[in-house]
């Protein structure tokens, strides 16, 4: 049930055809996990924090620094030093109280990445490496949770929605790692990909819409072109190759 | 056999190579090889020490999942580099 201030609240979103009290609801019950609090994981939970998503557990290891603050919204100038997810944390309770934010002071690996994301319904990939997007995506078909991928690159950004064991997952589409370097990235790039990731999740939640599953988009800022290329499940993939399922 | 071969930005940005490059080949590997003989800084953001392909590869808009298959005259091979910054 919604509170009389929830529903004046998210009184606009509901007006929205197919979503209305109902999706409200399946969002409030609705428990998303973040992995990563920086560029794509500042915008992806303002987001879904301001649409109510019941639960957001926030995952990051790492402290504010000044390199951060052209592009991780959430942190700012006077947070310098602390950790990301108490600074998120703290502008999130602000901006939703009634949103449950968990925040958890982690790095992601394969030793504890199972306990990180159970009971949790949908995973965010708004990590800064792909090995841990890997690792993340492997965990989501093996527990069968929804993963949402972005990642950006200077003005370049690409996003993904992979349902497990019915659409290609991260795997399916990129066969490898590259080699680790600090990359570059204009603020705008996270908050646009992370934006679309956020969109998904509320859509899945929802039950509306059409998701972004076997479609690989990727947002050209420099031109201002977003262009989207079709993507299948690999009958080889290493992560989802294995499983049953719809493709 | 001319294929053109669309290079996505990023790598662009680390190998200075032009957007469009015509290769030869009648497979898509033979093709990925004469783009690394023309261009050869791309073979390290191309494939890993292994040697495994790690770049998403479309042949005229279509997920490429096998990379012995042939190509024609005219076929478009597209090349996304993954990325992996948040």
């Amino acid at each position: 049930m919604l509170t009389k201030d929830e529903l004046e609240k998210y009184d606009r979103q509901m007006m929205i055809r197919g979503f209305g009290q109902k999706g409200q609801e399946k969002l409030k019950k609705a428990k998303v996990f973040i992995a990563g609090a920086g560029g794509l994981g500042a915008a992806s939970a303002t987001y879904l924090t301001a649409a109510g998503v019941g639960v957001l557990r926030i995952v990051d290891h790492d402290r504010v620094e000044l390199s951060n603050l052209n592009r991780q919204v959430l942190h700012w100038h006077e947070d310098t030093g602390k950790r990301k997810v108490n600074s998120a944390t703290q502008k999130l309770r602000k901006l939703n109280p009634e949103v449950k934010i968990e925040a958890i002071e982690e790095r992601i690996t394969e030793a504890n990445i199972s306990q990180l994301v159970a009971g949790f319904d949908l995973i965010v990939d708004a990590m800064d490496n792909l090995p841990s997007r890997y690792l993340l995506n492997k965990m989501a078909l093996e527990k069968n949770i929804p993963f949402f991928h972005g990642a950006v690159y200077g003005f370049e950004g690409r996003a993904m929605t992979v349902i497990p064991g019915e659409t290609a997952c991260l795997r399916c589409v990129y066969r490898g790692a590259i080699p680790e370097e600090k990359f570059p990235v204009i603020g705008v790039t996270p908050a646009v990909i992370g934006c679309i990731q956020a969109a998904e999740v509320i859509k899945y939640i929802v039950g509306i819409g059409q998701l972004l599953t076997n479609r690989l988009l990727i947002y050209d800022g420099l031109n201002m072109k977003f262009t989207e290329f079709s993507v299948k499940r690999d009958p080889n993939c290493e992560h989802c190759g294995h499983l049953e399922g719809k493709s | 056999m001319s294929i053109k071969v669309k290079i996505s930005e990023i790598l662009r940005y680390l190998t200075d190579i032009q957007n469009i490059v015509e290769v030869d080949g009648s497979t898509v590997n033979q093709c990925l090889d004469d783009l690394v003989k023309q261009f050869p800084d791309t073979k390290k953001w191309l494939f890993d020490k292994d040697g495994k392909l790690r770049v998403l590869i479309l042949i005229n808009g279509v997920h490429l999942t096998e990379l012995t298959r042939p190509v024609r005259d005219g076929d478009e091979l597209h090349i996304i580099f993954p990325v992996g910054g948040g």
